[in-house]
């Protein structure tokens, strides 16, 4: 089987595939769930940054949205399997209605999450890779350069828009 | 044991982007990432099931003060 490194790397870009779909699909780029969020989006837009990109690093900071979603669904898994991975699924549910969110981004992408960690485990992935793979995806939009993140979503933003239409 | 050492390693790094940046919004998204990572160093440190609990109560709460701190810097909520 695949050295721990290698298997890491596979899972944070499944991590990675998971959790940007599920936010763009629930329309996170489209504008800031709080004001908090807006005001971050415009920070990043004055940086050089793209606007609705932002709207999704401001959205990702303020609520636990899918990233959070998929990070806690691998540690449900890691813990407890399958039932941990769907108890996480609801706490993360929880999560969502304290922080004042109305969207569903983070318990849909805990539960596909779930099934995603608990799929690759059948295949001689740990649970513990996808915890480390999901910290490197977030890392790569939050962490490196909110520019060319921002622009990124904002590309995936408008791909989203041509496909299921539903954009002002 | 190379999952543990990473997420600290993404961690310290992103304490250290957090002292460089100079934009007080800016510095959110870091946060949000040591939030991550420390969650992950929860999760892989206590593999018990009652860890499920602590480690959404952290991430949740962390969250949840990221929120508070953005919404109150950028003035709260527009009354009419």
């Amino acid at each position: 089987m695949l050295d721990e490194p290698a298997r890491i790397l596979i899972a944070a870009a499944l991590c990675w595939i998971n959790f940007v779909a599920i936010d763009v699909f629930f329309k996170l780029p489209e504008s800031g769930g709080v004001c908090g969020a807006t005001a971050i989006a415009e920070e990043v837009e004055k940086g050089g940054g793209n606007l609705h990109g932002g709207f999704m690093l401001g959205n990702i900071v303020s609520s636990p949205d899918a990233s959070a979603g998929t990070l806690l669904a691998a540690c449900g898994v890691y813990c407890a399997g399958l039932p941990g991975g769907l108890f996480a699924a609801l706490l993360v549910y929880i999560g969502n209605r304290i922080c004042y969110d109305p969207g569903y981004a983070g318990t849909t992408g805990a539960i596909t999450a779930t099934f995603l960690v608990y799929g690759m485990t059948q295949v001689g992935f740990a649970p513990s890779d996808f915890i480390a793979g999901m910290v490197i995806a977030i890392l790569t939009i939050q962490g490196i350069s909110h520019v060319h993140s921002s622009r990124l979503i904002a590309r995936l933003w408008d791909f989203r828009n041509r496909l299921l239409g539903g954009h002002p | 044991m190379i999952a543990i050492y990473l997420c600290a390693a993404i961690a310290v790094y992103a304490a250290l982007r957090i002292i460089t940046e100079r934009n007080t919004m800016r510095k959110l998204p870091f946060l949000n990432v040591i939030s991550f990572a420390v969650t992950a160093i929860i999760a892989l440190l206590l593999p018990n099931p009652i860890t499920i609990i602590a480690a959404a109560a952290y991430f949740v709460g962390s969250t949840l003060e990221s929120n508070a701190i953005a919404s109150t810097w950028a003035g709260g909520i527009k009354k009419p």
